[in-house]
């Protein structure tokens, strides 16, 4: 769907960690259009000469009843100013914005990692596989068990395992750690989190055929073509795609202000991200 | 394959607990035969929860009525009497560059006209300032490249864009079949380049004009910037002239002393018109307090932080040249509009406010509409200048001595 404005009611705000929410808006026009790994560019109140707007994942989006909600973190003034909105508030909305995560229509098994926050960022996307008959297993790293995302709000169907920074839930350590446990399981891998994360995870992907002995002999399909870097052919095709956030102005791709560093230049995030093929980064560029 | 766990977490319990479940969610393992749930489940419960039904009012037309306009529905007399007054303004009296009307976007603000899609109308507004183009082909500055900054933002895009020729070949024909007038922004390290660009611009179609940025560093001088030496922008400004007949802008920098001198120069050289300002120098730091926050370590602040500097400038410079001066900085509203034509502006560029408002600049020709039409006006030439100083001969050295 094209992106548009759109005005979208506060149906339901709650806590469900410390400082981080999920908001529920009526916004049929988001619901409909919009496919996991895209975003929403959120407008603050003006009185508090905020003068840009807020981009965040569309955490879910249902179609049926036109609601699509935000999972946040309050971070500074925008997302402050977000927890203050009330059930009945509309709130300005441009989206849906970005290109979604592509899934190989021949993939069984999705594994999705998210790092924190970067649940929002797959969130969607457990619903979309679920709804294809695919199986998935979230992995989820937090610091601490007071900060993992409850599993009562993942679909029943997804298998979830947690990794803590502390120990206090799940493995022990970082959840890139649990990666290569299910990586001759899995048919593709879908991640968000914070950058030093997916850096992490492109060089865990690039060392998977190796580590599981696949021979690189030609291609299954295409007859030898390949697919330029960056289409969505080429996306579906790779093991790896993250999602990256930048600091934004116009999130529709006119300022040229959210790049990251590609292998062939600079990407904007908002327009041929935030889902990036692992490949597309320069991740030597990421600290 | 590996066993699979589901992990129960404390926040579920809490979660259950306020909910008014007596149990939290079971830990389950992923059946070998599943069933499916109903597909794509939002966080169930929520929806249900609310009370009351949603209002649903969709369309942008909802979102527009948030900041809603003067005249948002005129009468059909009022509707007549509007369209009897004529808001277009000739920007380059010499050589033709009508516009429509005087508000204009900002180049590097709304990339080349189409990225913002059926969000804004394009074809209503007073001209389009595209992004900065150079000769070759630029990739532009290290991330992060733009912040927020109180009233306003940073940005150190680095003039990242595909060189002229692509420009042209990709965005030309788009633009021919455009009534808005497009203004290519052109940027260069040598008066060379600027000649250059402005020679591949001469006679193509969709180009109406051209906006010198000359806020760059200019190789041949060391990397001083042709914007803050007079002798420079006279040199860069009169080579294009030549080269070109193309309506001619020149944009000025605040980043400099006094902007007079410049300005006159650049009236000499053969500009058809000044647009100010460009953003003005600065800096933020780092969430860790460890380096600059933008990768290019300096970035330049817009947004309405800046307006102030931005009139006092405009009204500077009104006062010492005559070609038309379009205001440029900070502007979010009709009143800023008025601000600036009362300082001598013919017209204005937004520019950040767009990110927040897309909509603003077509909504801010309707609003100055309805505001001639409030006073009485059937153009809005009688709002430029009031709020000058009268000029008796020799231009006024009024404003500098405000100057810190
Ligand atoms: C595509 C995308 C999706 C995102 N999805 C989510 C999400 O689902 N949930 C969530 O909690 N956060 C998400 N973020 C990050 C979120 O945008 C920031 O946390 C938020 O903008 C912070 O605003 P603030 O005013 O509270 O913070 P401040 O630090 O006061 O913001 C200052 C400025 O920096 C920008 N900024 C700060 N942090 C970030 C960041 N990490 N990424 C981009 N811009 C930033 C702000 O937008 C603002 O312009 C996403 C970012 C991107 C780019
Ligand atoms: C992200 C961004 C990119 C910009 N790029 C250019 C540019 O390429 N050339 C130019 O002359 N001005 C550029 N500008 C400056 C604007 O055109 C304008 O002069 C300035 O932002 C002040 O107006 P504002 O306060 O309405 O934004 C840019 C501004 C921003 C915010
Ligand atoms: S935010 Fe403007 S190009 Fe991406």
């Amino acid at each position: 769907m094209t992106m548009r404005l759109v005005s979208a009611e506060l149906v339901e705000s709650r806590q469900i960690l410390p400082g981080q929410w999920i908001q529920s808006f009526h916004a049929p026009e988001l619901a409909t259009g919009s496919r996991a790994g895209q975003f929403v560019h959120v407008r603050t109140g003006d009185y508090s000469g905020l003068v840009l707007r807020r981009p965040f994942s569309i955490n879910t989006a249902d179609l049926v009843t036109g609601i699509v909600t935000l999972h946040f973190r309050t971070v500074g003034r925008g997302t402050e100013w977000l927890t203050r909105a009330r059930e009945g508030d509309r709130l300005d909305m441009l989206g849906p914005l970005g290109r979604p995560f592509e899934v190989d229509p021949r993939s069984r098994h999705l594994l999705l990692i998210a790092g924190g926050l970067g649940m929002a960022g797959i969130r969607m996307l457990a619903d979309e596989a679920v709804h294809d008959d695919r199986q998935v297993v979230v992995l989820f790293g937090a610091q601490s068990a007071s900060h993992v995302y409850p599993s009562s709000l993942l679909p029943d169907e997804v298998e979830y395992v947690v990794a803590t920074d502390d120990g206090s839930l799940g493995h022990h350590g970082f959840v890139t750690e649990l990666v290569t446990e299910y990586e001759a399981w899995a048919d593709q891998a879908f991640a968000c989190g914070p950058h030093p994360m997916l850096k992490r995870l492109a060089a865990l992907a690039a060392g998977r055929r190796d580590r599981l002995g696949v021979a690189k002999l030609g291609r299954k399909r295409g007859g030898g073509k390949v697919d330029p870097l960056g289409s969505t052919a080429a996306r579906r095709k790779a093991f790896l795609q993250v999602s990256m956030e930048q600091t934004m102005g116009c999130a529709v791709g006119a300022c040229l202000g959210c790049t990251v560093i590609g292998v062939d230049g600079p990407l904007r995030v908002c327009r041929e991200g935030p889902v990036f093929a692992a490949e597309e980064i320069a991740w030597e560029s990421i600290a | 394959m590996k066993a699979r766990k589901k992990v129960v977490t404390a926040a579920d319990v809490r979660l259950a607990k306020a909910t008014g479940q007596s149990k939290p969610a079971k830990a389950k393992r992923t059946p070998t035969v599943r069933t499916i749930k109903s597909a794509i489940v939002p966080v169930d419960r929520s929806a249900r929860s609310f009370s009351g039904r949603p209002r649903v009012e969709t369309g942008s037309a909802a979102v527009a009525d948030l900041g809603a306009p003067l005249a948002a529905r005129p009468t059909l007399v009022e509707r007549e009497a509007l369209d009897r007054i004529d808001l277009s303004i000739e920007l380059a009296p010499q050589r033709g560059l009508r516009l429509p009307n005087p508000i204009m976007v900002a180049s590097g603000t709304f990339g080349y006209g189409v990225e913002y899609g059926e969000v804004v109308d394009v074809q209503r507004l007073g001209a389009i300032c595209c992004k900065g183009t150079t000769l070759r082909p630029r990739a532009g500055n290290p991330p992060p490249r733009v912040t927020e900054t109180p009233g306003g933002m940073l940005n150190s895009i680095g003039l990242q864009n595909p060189g002229v020729d692509a420009v042209i070949e990709k965005y030309g024909p788009v633009w021919q079949g455009w009534k808005v007038p497009v203004i290519v922004n052109v940027a260069g390290e040598s008066i060379e380049d600027y000649v250059e660009v402005a020679r591949r611009l001469d006679g193509v179609p969709g180009v109406a004009g051209i906006e010198l940025n000359i806020s760059c560093p200019n190789v041949g001088k060391g990397g001083l910037q042709f914007a803050i030496d007079r002798d420079a922008a006279r040199a860069v400004t009169a080579a294009v002239r030549r080269a070109t007949d193309l309506p001619l802008l020149v944009k000025l920098s605040p980043n400099v002393a006094d902007v007079r001198p410049i300005a006159k120069a650049i009236e000499e050289a053969g500009a058809d018109a000044i647009t100010a300002i460009n953003t003005l120098s600065g800096l933020a730091v780092s969430a860790d307090r460890t380096r600059a926050f933008l990768g290019n370590t300096y970035g330049g602040l817009s947004g309405p932080a800046i307006k102030p500097v931005a009139l006092r400038i405009v009204y500077e410079v009104a006062q010492v040249v005559s070609i038309p001066i379009v205001g440029i900085g900070g502007v979010t509203s009709l009143a800023d509009v008025l601000d600036f034509m009362a300082c001598g502006a013919v017209a204005v560029q937004v520019g950040t406010a767009i990110f927040a408002d897309p909509e603003l600049p077509v909504r801010l020709g309707d609003e100055l509409r309805a505001e001639c039409l409030r006073r009485g006006l059937s153009s809005c030439a009688p709002l430029v200048g009031t709020a000058l100083p009268k000029r008796t001969g020799a231009p006024s050295a009024k404003g500098a001595e405000y100057r810190p």
